[in-house]
This record gives structure tokens, sequence and C-alpha cells, in this order.
């Protein structure tokens, strides 16, 4: 495919990592954000070729990660009614909840259903107009912009048995809270592209200067990382903090400028938790009064849950960058993508399935003897 | 679910009111929504799609420079190598003449 092959050459990578190399007079610690990103990283061995001329944290940037466990049991519950279609992305059925996954609920007899797109949800429920249709709304500001849509659309078409269970999170807040952490050792950020497409990246400018940190938005492919990665590294030589664009042949500044009115008209920020981490301020979207209608917590009457997380599920740990995880006790013989203690092990962008399946676990001799 | 792929527009049709296309992925064909960047697409153009919704237009003027430039810089740290070796293999055989 043009445009995506060529961001995947070897000789230009190898190019690019000795530049790497080269410029960092000392191992900086970046942070990719997304875990598409990180699944890239650790699929092509970039760490292992870098050879501790950068450390790569991996970010929060799993939506299927950070979604909180109130959320899933609330999805849970839903999908165990006999008078609701359960709609989701297909990830999502695997996360383990409480007690069981949407997956099990299907085998129970629940209506689960995986789509591709929440239009999709939306021409079931005009296809099946005695059933009520929930979306499962998650995601970053990338999946916001489809999820209003839906809802906007299903308002403009007078569809009265849709709703969607909304989990929306957004990327600036999560990064300021990792910058403000007493502990945070992370020197510059590599922007999630994908996110930055439909919000452009004014947002990050206040951060990158009130932390001193260089934000690169960064693309996804191989070429696309070490770029971005090396633009980070000459910023940080240099002592600038500024954000920079590696990925201009899909972001503008300003984003994509209808996405952002309608995902604005649709959803206002809300404080949201984020499993593993905990609650982050005004991180969260949630759909305006003007659509309540269409909100499926407001239509089933749902309630607080009471939530029990496994105790020896270290996500939150994982995804603040504090352990790796390879690092985790469970991590490959009590917890695997067969059987996940948590939903890092469950998702494509997951940082623990990206190293279960891409065998990455190999330690580095200071980390055996230091522990 | 937030990978984004590149994806080639087909063809355009509205339905009641939206803007939809045929998207080809390498082969794959798929319906996307196009209602967000309607004002700067066509047939033939490139678009980020996620989750059935083109999120942006991939500039491929933009693409062929970046990639261009990443090249000529891989080239020239190709070059650097090259001379790297040669002086060093330079220096060795000076230093094995008797």
């Amino acid at each position: 495919m043009k445009y995506l092959t060529e961001y995947r050459d070897g000789a230009v990578g190898r190019g690019l990592i000795s530049r790497i190399r080269k410029a960092a007079s000392r191992p900086w610690v970046l942070m990719e954000v997304c875990g598409g990103q990180t699944h890239t990283i650790v699929r092509q061995g970039l760490i292992e070729l870098l050879d501790g001329a950068v450390e790569m944290i991996h970010g929060p940037g799993c939506p299927v990660c950070v979604t909180p466990l109130e959320q899933i049991d609330k999805a849970l519950r839903l999908a165990a009614d006999p008078g609701v279609i359960f709609t989701s992305f297909g990830d999502m059925l695997r996360v383990p909840g409480s007690e069981c996954d949407l997956l099990q609920v299907r085998a129970r007899g629940g209506q689960v259903r995986v789509v591709y797109s929440p239009l999709d949800a939306l021409e079931l429920a005009i296809r099946t107009p005695d059933k009520q249709v929930v979306f499962f709304a998650v995601g970053f500001e990338t999946t916001a912009p489809a999820n209003a849509m839906a809802v906007w659309r299903a308002r403009q078409l007078g569809v009265r048995n849709f709703t969607i269970l909304v989990s929306h999170v957004t990327v600036p807040p999560a990064m300021t809270a990792i910058l403000s952490a007493p502990d945070n050792r992370v020197q510059a950020f590599l922007a999630a592209g994908h996110v930055c497409t439909v919000m452009g990246w004014t947002e990050y400018e206040p951060i990158a200067h009130r932390y001193k940190v260089p934000i690169i938005v960064t693309g996804f492919e191989p070429l696309d990382l070490l770029e971005g990665m090396y633009l980070a590294v000459r910023q940080l030589e240099a002592g600038r903090y500024e954000v920079e664009n590696q990925y201009a042949r899909a972001v503008r500044r300003e984003g994509t400028v209808p996405a952002r009115d309608l995902v604005a008209r649709v959803f206002r920020l809300v404080d949201r938790k984020w499993r593993g981490i905990g609650e982050i301020p005004q991180s969260g979207l949630g759909l305006r009064e003007e659509y309540a209608d269409f909100d499926a917590e407001y239509r089933f009457g749902l309630g607080a849950v009471q939530v029990s997380e496994p105790a020896e599920c270290r996500a939150g740990d994982v995804l603040r960058g504090r352990l790796k995880p390879y690092q985790c006790p469970a991590f490959g013989c009590r917890c695997t993508p067969e059987h996940p203690l948590g939903a890092p092990m469950v998702s494509s962008e997951g940082a623990c399935a990206a190293y279960y399946n891409y065998g990455r676990f190999r330690q580095t001799p200071a980390e055996v003897s230091g522990g | 679910m937030c990978l984004g792929i590149p994806g080639r527009i087909l063809e355009i049709r509205d339905d009641r009111g939206l803007m939809m296309g045929q998207v080809d992925f390498g082969g794959v064909r798929r319906e996307v929504c196009l209602a967000y960047v309607a004002d700067e697409v066509g047939p033939g153009d490139y678009v980020v799609v996620h989750v059935g919704f083109a999120i942006s237009r991939v500039d491929e003027s933009e693409a062929r420079r970046t990639f261009e430039a990443l090249r000529e810089m891989s080239q020239l740290e190709e070059l650097d190598w090259m001379r790297e070796v040669a002086e060093q293999s330079l220096a060795t055989v000076k230093e094995s003449r008797p």
C-alpha cells in the first residue's frame, strides 16, 4: 500500500537508529503515549536495536486497558439483559470484569455483537426496533468523532432504541497527571499521531512549556517512531521543549475541525476514572444533557456498582511506566492472553500483550542484578 | 480499536445526507463515513480511517517529502559509516606495517 510500506524501510530505519545513538549523550527517557505505537516498538525490536540510547516507557494510551472496571461491570449487566443487544468493538469482549467478561455473558445467552463502527450498531437498532441496542462507546479522541456521529445521527433519524454506554478518555490530562507525579521519569513524549489528526496539537503547547518537555506528534510506522525519537533526542540535547510534528502527512495544527466540532456539540468534559490509575479530573467525555436520551446509564438507570479487581494484577504500575510487563510476577504464567488477569494482557494495544506476543521479556543485566 | 489505517477512496455517495464512500485498504474494501473530511477529499485521495470514519486526509506530497528526507539522512549516515570503516582499516594497515 502506498505511503505505508515506505515507512517500514529497513535500510532507512538502520540509518535513523545510528543517528539516534550518535545524538544521545545519555539514555533519555521517552514515553510513547499510544498502545498502537507500543506494539510497533516492541514488535520491531526497536528497543533492542537502540541499545540503551533511549529508554522507552510505555504510556497509558490503550483504551481497552484504562476503561474502568465499573464501566465493564455495567456493560456486563446490560449485555445480560434479554431486551438488549449489546454491541462493542471486538477488543472489549475479553476484558475481565469483576466476575466474568462479555464473551462469557454471550456464552450464557446474552446478545453481544461485535461491530466495526458505531454506525453499524445504529443500523442494527434501525433494523431491530423491538430491541434496545446499546453501543459500548470507549476510546480516546480517535473514536470520539465516530461515537458523536452515531448519537447525532440517531437523533436526526429519530431512532429511539439506540443508546451508548460512554467511557471516553482524553490524552492531555493523562500526560499532565504523569508529569505531575512526584516519581515521574518521562523527559519527552511521542504524542499519539492519530489523536492529533482529530485534535491537532494546540492542547500540547502549554504542557510542553509548563513541564519543559519536548512533545513530538508521531505516527505509527517504524520509521515514524524512529524519527519521533530522533526529534525528541535532538530537542533534549539542545535543551529545547517544543511541540514538533513528525506526522505531517496526516496531522495539521488545528486537527480535523468538523470532527472536533461535533465531538464538542455532543460531549462535554467530565471527571473520569482510569483503570489501574484512578480518577483524573476532566479527563473524560460524557454526553451533554441534550443527548441524555441516548445515554445508556440514564435510560437503564444504572447506579453505582461494587467492583473487585484481582489483587495480583499490577496493570496500574505497568500503565504508569513503573513496571515493565515482564517484571510482574504473574506475567506469562498466571496471566496470559488466553487467561488474562488484567486488560493490558488482552488488548491488541496493551503493553503486556505486546511483550507476551512478541517474546520481548529478556531482562537486561542491570535489571537482573538491581531487581 | 485505536488503530488507524490509511486507505484510498474509490467512490463517494450520499446516504440520507451523510457523505459515505468505498475505501480500499490494500485490496480490502469497506464502507467508510467521509463526513468529517467532506470538504477536502475526492476519489483517489488517501485518508486515515478509524472505526469506519475517515478522520484525516493523507497529504501525498508531504508523505513523499518526509520519506525522501529520511532516506537522504540515512544515506548520509551510511556514507559516514563507510568513511569511518575506511579510516579505521587505513589506520590498521598503517599500524601493521613493519
